[in-house]
């Protein structure tokens, strides 16, 4: 275990999935071009470009770094601190758990002045690395590696769970299942843990807040409250229904520029999107999402290294789960969650994880190659 | 060994199923994107566009309403309401500036009271929540030039009706609120939006739909909170048509001066025309506050009173006829050739039938009478002992020509039909048989036959004019339609005389001494409830009848001392123009009583 791995940067050069950095960037850059209609009008006196899309472009920036520097680190070094790590993203939770109650409300994030640092963000990745680590050498198709997975599923998502911020916490449910089923648990394990997921729904309106209530409830039925929680879906439907085949045309968008959508740069960003560029521009973003998750998954399917694998499966459910809730909610099919659209919607937090991410996703490919040859 | 806790095969087979499972989830949701921006688009388009267009209705001012002279009976007002956006009021600062802002105009308000109005309104943050109402023009022009008003709030101008003759005339002008759902559902749905007024009663209520106008359409882009960002179009609102009613107004003040604390009404109506020159029910209400909004609590307190004010008695009261009904009774005998001019009865103070006594009011008797002195004295027996030889279907189908159990038609709405009863009918809601006491207690007016002033009156006017049964009208507009009574005219003519001897020498002798002659015909109907209601009915000048009045004091025992001056004086008011003035020979008067109101003027 106390072997370095390196990796060299011509063998970085020889062996990256140049599709994959490609179309990452493709993605980063269309979510730049919503942001900057979006936000648009918030735009102040002359300044032609709002500090929205200025600020993005430097969290990609620092992204780029950071992807860099995780292929150049290799995803196995970064694993092995995957216990370490996970125990302090249990603690930074709780810790906000006990600071968001002694401020009477919901506290996502901690303020470091210059960014708002988001554990439930950041566990994401950590979260991956020590369950694909945890299931690799102890696979849950024994009742200890069962039991073991879903403890520290829990530590992680019970105090998400607590913020409150179902959205989140659904993500890691989502990584969690992925995981068992590539990981080898027992279909009718899976079976029954799909069942007992959809029989605890109804337990979770129980736990659920008044606002969240009336959010699932105006997702069956927008006219419930058009005016007030229904309104954001009702608004985001015509947004991106009105986009048509075409689109109205990149900062033509009305939904978006008057203000008929809430949070059109973060949440909304895809409603936004479709609205100024039609099912052709929404179905190509799809298209493209599409080929980095088929990639991510191909580079599972290719490394021998079952670490690797189930990190890059941990990775694709994520990113999978946010983009279809992302797409779905924007068309009125979802319940609105806040969940946001991965490499698209405007957040610091957000893009680094996801750079972080895709960083180490790259880095098992590299990897996997060069054991190849 | 790995290989025992599972097979490599099977992870690549998993892999390969979560990929599958990956390129069906987005296969649906570009399908959910085509189905909604191809398949669907043109609605999303459509509902797109209206988002951003706002339709702002402009309600025109309603038509008003003066009396026959020009004064005003109901009226339109011009307020302000100072509205705002609650993205915009809850701000602390914001609020602070508001409050301070209104106390400085001079509208109390606390910051307290300001975020409860703010969070009583509040439906969402580009709903735009009034802050303050019924502000004067210069009230707001005052505001607008203040600094702080401008980014916060702005002003929406509202017409709101007004009532100037107050409950002189409530019931003839209704009143207007704010239409209930009810009504929205029965209406035109082009024509009408919830929160909008609409008349309620009365003329507002007949003639809503002349008095109401068009509205206008002003369609502008705004943006998600409503603001205005520019113009799209605009359709003029039309005003409504002004109307002018044949009421009286200051005879609507002498009646409801000569009526006083009783309760029952005074109608007067032209015979020639059929136009209401008066039209008063006693209590009456004032129906500004119904219309500025009152509590649910002080619309039970005015609907639930004993005294009913908001019942129209003239033509909502359906009372018993009692005497006034013995001209339809004549007109009857005579058509029927039960009697003629030279027909005679004695009265010996009663009939009997039977072996049970109907009673004449005079209990010594009235000796022999014939047709002609048997109205003057308002004798019962006559009436009794012919009737009752007749039966009942002859006496029911004069009635019935007099318009007894049908409604007159009047312009306004909330007319009874009162009850024009016989052996069918009571066979029907009695379930019983029809006797002859019953056809007696008809024959004067009492017992199932039931009718409302107006019916009453319009049955004198006929006589009056000879032989025209008229629809009452309160719209100058309106036109003049009749009936012919399709009864011989030497039949009405002694009828007519009849009538005329009543004031000359009758029991409406008391009538006749205000100033003018006239003719009519007083009434006491039993009331089982309590005291006798007084009435009185008639017209002058007696040559050329011009106008009919009737008065009904319920509870007011004799038709003679109550209802007659009532309507003497009314008469004399109409035809004269002066309010009569007791104690002073005729040429004496001055010609500024009209409008005064002296002592001396009330009688009792």
């Amino acid at each position: 275990m106390a072997e370095r791995f390196s990796t060299s940067w011509s063998d970085i050069k020889k062996n990256a999935d140049w599709l994959f950095v490609l179309v990452t960037l493709f993605l980063f850059a269309f979510g730049l071009a919503a942001i900057y209609s979006a936000s648009a009008s918030f735009a102040k006196g002359s300044a032609a470009v709002s500090g929205f899309v200025v600020r993005q472009i430097i969290w990609g920036g620092i992204g780029a770094f950071i992807y860099i520097a995780a292929v150049k680190t290799d995803y196995r070094n970064v694993m092995k601190l995957a216990a370490p790590l996970l125990i302090c993203t249990v603690l930074m939770l709780t810790a906000l758990l006990i600071l968001g109650h002694t401020a009477k409300g919901a506290q996502r994030w901690f303020n470091l002045g210059f960014f708002r640092f988001q554990p439930s963000e950041f566990g994401k990745v950590v979260f991956a690395l020590a369950l694909s680590k945890l299931c690799a050498a102890l696979p849950p198709n024994t009742p200890r590696g069962i039991g073991a997975a879903i403890a520290v599923a829990g530590a992680v998502m019970l105090p998400i769970m607590l913020q409150p911020d179902l959205g989140s916490s659904l993500v890691y449910a989502v990584m969690l299942f992925a995981v068992f089923i590539v990981a080898g648990m027992p279909v009718r394990i899976l079976a029954s843990i799909a069942g007992a997921g959809a029989a605890a729904l109804p337990l979770l309106w129980l736990v659920m807040k008044p606002y969240q209530k009336m959010r699932v409830m105006v997702f069956l039925d927008p006219t419930v409250d058009p005016q007030g929680a229904g309104y954001n879906v009702i608004q985001s439907r015509i947004a991106v229904g009105s986009g048509g085949l075409f689109g109205k045309g990149f900062m033509h968008g009305t939904q978006g520029k008057l203000h008929f959508l809430p949070e059109p740069h973060t949440d909304f960003i895809f409603s936004v999107f479709s609205e100024e560029f039609g099912f052709i521009g929404a179905a190509l973003v799809l298209l493209l999402f599409a080929v980095l998750l088929w990639r991510i998954l191909n580079i599972s399917q290719y490394t021998k290294d079952m670490n690797g694998k189930l990190f890059c499966v941990a990775v694709a459910a994520w990113l999978w789960f946010q983009i279809a809730e992302s797409v779905a909610m924007s068309m009125g099919l979802a319940p609105v969650t806040g969940i946001p659209l991965p490499l698209f919607s405007y957040g610091g937090s957000s893009i680094l994880v996801i750079s972080l991410a895709l960083g180490l996703v790259q880095s098992v490919n590299v990897a996997a190659k060069q054991d190849r040859f | 060994m790995a290989d025992q806790k599972y097979s490599k095969f099977d992870t690549m087979r998993r892999i390969g199923f979560l990929q599958g499972a990956l390129a069906i989830s987005f296969l649906l949701l570009a399908a959910g994107l085509f189905y909604f921006q191809v398949a669907n688009g043109d609605t999303y388009v459509k509902l797109a566009s209206q988002n951003r267009l706002r339709i702002l209705r402009m309600v025109p001012p309603r038509g008003s309403i003066t009396d026959i002279n020009g004064a005003p009976l109901a009226v339109n007002v011009r307020t302000f309401n100072i509205n705002g956006y609650p993205v915009d009021l809850q701000k602390e600062e914001n609020v602070r500036k508001v409050t301070e802002l209104l106390n400085r105009r001079g509208i109390p308000m606390t910051e307290e009271k300001f975020r409860e109005t703010v969070s009583n309104q509040y439906s969402a943050p580009y709903r735009s929540i009034t802050v303050a109402t019924n502000l004067t023009f210069a009230q707001v022009a005052e505001m607008v030039m203040d600094k702080d008003f401008g980014h916060i709030l702005f002003p929406t101008p509202v017409w709101k009706r007004s009532y100037p003759a107050a409950q002189y005339a409530a019931h003839i002008v209704g009143y207007v609120a704010e239409i209930t759902k009810e009504e929205l559902e029965t209406k035109d749905p082009g024509a009408y939006r919830g929160g909008d007024i609409i008349g309620k009663n009365g003329i507002e209520g007949e003639y809503e739909s002349v008095l109401r106008g068009a509205a206008g359409e002003e369609v502008i882009e705004v943006d998600s909170r409503g603001r205005k960002l520019r113009d799209v179009s605009y359709v003029r609102s039309s005003k409504g048509e002004d109307m002018t009613l044949a009421i009286d107004l200051a005879a609507q003040r002498y009646a409801a001066e000569l009526i006083g604390k009783y309760r029952g009404s005074v109608i007067a109506m032209n015979v020639n025309d059929g136009s209401i020159r008066c039209m008063y029910s006693s209590p009456s209400y004032d129906p500004n506050p119904l219309t500025w909004g009152i509590s649910s609590k002080e619309w039970a307190a005015l609907t639930d009173h004993h005294e009913r004010p908001m019942m129209n008695r003239a033509i909502s009261g359906a009372y018993p006829p009692a005497s006034t009904f013995k001209i339809i009774t004549g007109s009857a005998l005579l058509e029927n050739k039960v009697a003629n001019q030279n027909t005679t009865v004695v009265c010996r103070g009663y009939f009997e039938l039977g072996g049970k006594r109907f009673r004449c009011w005079k209990h010594s008797g009235h000796g022999r009478e014939n047709i002609v002195t048997a109205l003057r004295d308002s004798c019962d027996v006559f009436f009794y002992e012919l009737s009752n030889q007749m039966g009942i279907n002859g006496l029911i189908r004069t009635a019935s020509k007099f318009g007894v159990g049908q409604k007159t038609g009047i312009d306004i709405v909330g007319e009874a039909s009162g009850t024009l009863a016989g052996p069918e009918w009571k066979k029907k809601r009695i379930k019983e048989n029809w006797y002859g006491g019953d056809t007696v207690n008809y024959s004067i007016g009492q017992g199932y036959v039931l009718m409302t002033p107006l019916q009453v009156l319009r049955a004198y006017a006929a006589i009056a004019n000879g032989g025209r049964l008229l629809k009452p009208r309160i719209n100058t507009k309106a036109p003049v339609e009749s009936t012919a009574l399709d009864i011989p005219p030497d039949v009405l003519k002694l009828i007519k005389r009849g009538v005329e001897e009543v004031t000359r020498s009758g029991t409406g002798r008391r009538a006749a001494s205000y100033g003018i002659k006239i003719a009519g015909k007083t009434g006491t109907a039993q009331n089982s409830q309590g005291e006798d209601h007084a009435w009185f009915v008639g017209y002058a000048p007696v040559d050329r009848p011009q106008y009919a009045v009737v008065a009904i004091a319920e509870a007011g025992k004799g038709g003679s001392s109550v209802a007659a001056p009532i309507v003497g004086k009314m008469l004399n008011f109409l035809i004269n123009g002066k309010k009569y003035e007791e104690e002073k020979p005729q040429e004496n008067k001055t010609p500024a009583a009209q409008g005064t109101e002296t002592a001396a003027d009330r009688e009792h």
